[in-house]
């Protein structure tokens, strides 16, 4: 079972990273564009999209990590 | 019994075959613009005219006020194909299965064990329509969508431009944003639906953030200090879950419609370029990237699906 969800779950993770730092890049522009605050928010919302990202990341590969320890201790 | 060769062909047969393919591409590339840069202009009157992919789908007509677009009426054929394809194989069930009957029970077979493999006996069957909706709608949307006629018939609607007919319903971004909501709002239903309120905390944990602050109320300062910034982290990591399924939905839109999209595109210039033949391989690469994009899609609803409806720690 493990096996499929964490193949499925890596075919994502290229898509993730991407999205969530553009996402975080946007938004921070469009805010700062709203509120006049450039460039503090952009910067905020890359720090955040990576952060994000890291995060996703690590939550997709932890079932292979899990597996993986599992097996080593078997 | 005449003597069998290659691929159920007799051998005279076979390099008639060759010959004839063989020449039909050499036709067609010397015919194409590919073949002119190279060669030059030999007056070969099989030559394609540039094609001009266009992003947003065209409106064909207008009902009761909405635009319909020709990725729509796309939707509708594999919606329709779909009902009366199921229909028909239904209505006369055997037990031992006819060809269609089998090739039909192979594969719903098939996607009914993976959705067993991956969310276990009962969820398996809970999952298995949405799954298997997902997953047909998808893959055939995309072989239909290859069949001669989608994307060449043109008309001219009721404003007086020309339109293509049909269109890859998935190759216009609404509908695999639709598909990406309705996976999104399935796995969200599910899981509160198996967990109850407590699925909401996976987004909003504040618990150990109050419990922190009433030990700082009772006294116990150094402590609550300690309990709060693992409080905050709890709360942020809530956030994150919460964008994190924000950029899931924008992830499966781009994906299905990059993929389909790119596959049309690559189709129409590979015509182009070397009309004809050379198209063919092209053709085969198309159905495996539609029915890899269906299991995809199917496949990942399923994971999240199975995710969010598992209880903490297991």
């Amino acid at each position: 079972m493990s096996r499929w969800v964490a193949a499925l779950r890596l075919t994502g993770v290229g898509f993730f990273i991407g999205i969530s730092i553009v996402g975080g890049v946007v938004v921070g522009l469009w805010v700062d564009s709203k509120l006049g605050t450039s460039p503090v928010l952009v910067i905020v919302g890359l720090i955040l999209g990576v952060i994000l990202a890291v995060y996703g990341v690590y939550q997709m590969l932890l079932p292979l990590l899990v597996s993986k320890r599992n097996k080593e201790k078997n | 019994m005449p003597r069998k060769g290659c691929l159920g062909c007799s051998f005279p047969v076979l390099v008639l075959l060759i010959l004839v393919l063989l020449a039909l591409f050499i036709v067609g590339f010397l015919s194409g613009p590919l073949g002119k840069s190279m060669f030059g202009d030999l007056g070969l009157p099989f030559g394609t005219v540039q094609p001009e992919p266009k992003l947003p789908a065209e409106t064909v007509f207008h009902l009761f006020g909405f635009p319909i677009a020709n990725s729509v009426i796309g939707a509708w054929i594999t919606i329709i194909f779909l009902v009366v394809f199921s229909y028909v194989v239904t209505r006369r069930m055997k037990m031992v299965p006819g060809r269609l009957q089998g090739v039909f029970e192979s594969l719903l077979g098939w996607l009914y064990n993976f959705c067993k493999n991956v969310a276990g006996e009962e969820k398996g069957r809970l999952f298995f329509p949405v799954v298997a909706t997902i997953f047909l709608f998808v893959a055939f949307n995309a072989w239909l969508s290859l069949i001669p006629g989608f994307g060449s018939i043109e008309i001219i609607n009721p404003e007086g431009h020309h339109v293509h007919l049909l269109r890859g319903a998935n190759t216009d971004v609404n509908m695999p944003l639709a598909l990406a909501l309705a996976s999104f709002i399935f796995v969200e239903l599910f899981g509160l639906r198996t967990l109850g309120i407590r699925y909401l905390t996976k987004f909003f944990n504040a618990g150990p953030f109050f419990k922190s602050l009433g030990q700082i109320l009772r006294g116990k300062v150094r402590d609550g200090f300690s309990g709060m910034i693992t409080g905050f982290i709890h709360i942020f990591v809530g956030i994150l879950e919460a964008l994190s399924e924000m950029v899931r939905i924008v992830s499966f839109t781009f994906r299905l419609f990059g993929n389909m999209t790119a596959g049309e595109i690559l189709l129409l210039i590979a015509i182009f370029l070397v009309p004809w033949l050379f198209a063919l391989p092209f053709y085969g690469l198309e159905l495996l990237v539609g029915f890899v994009q269906a299991l995809i899609f199917g496949g990942l609803t399923l994971v999240f699906l199975t995710l969010a409806t598992a209880h903490h720690g297991e």
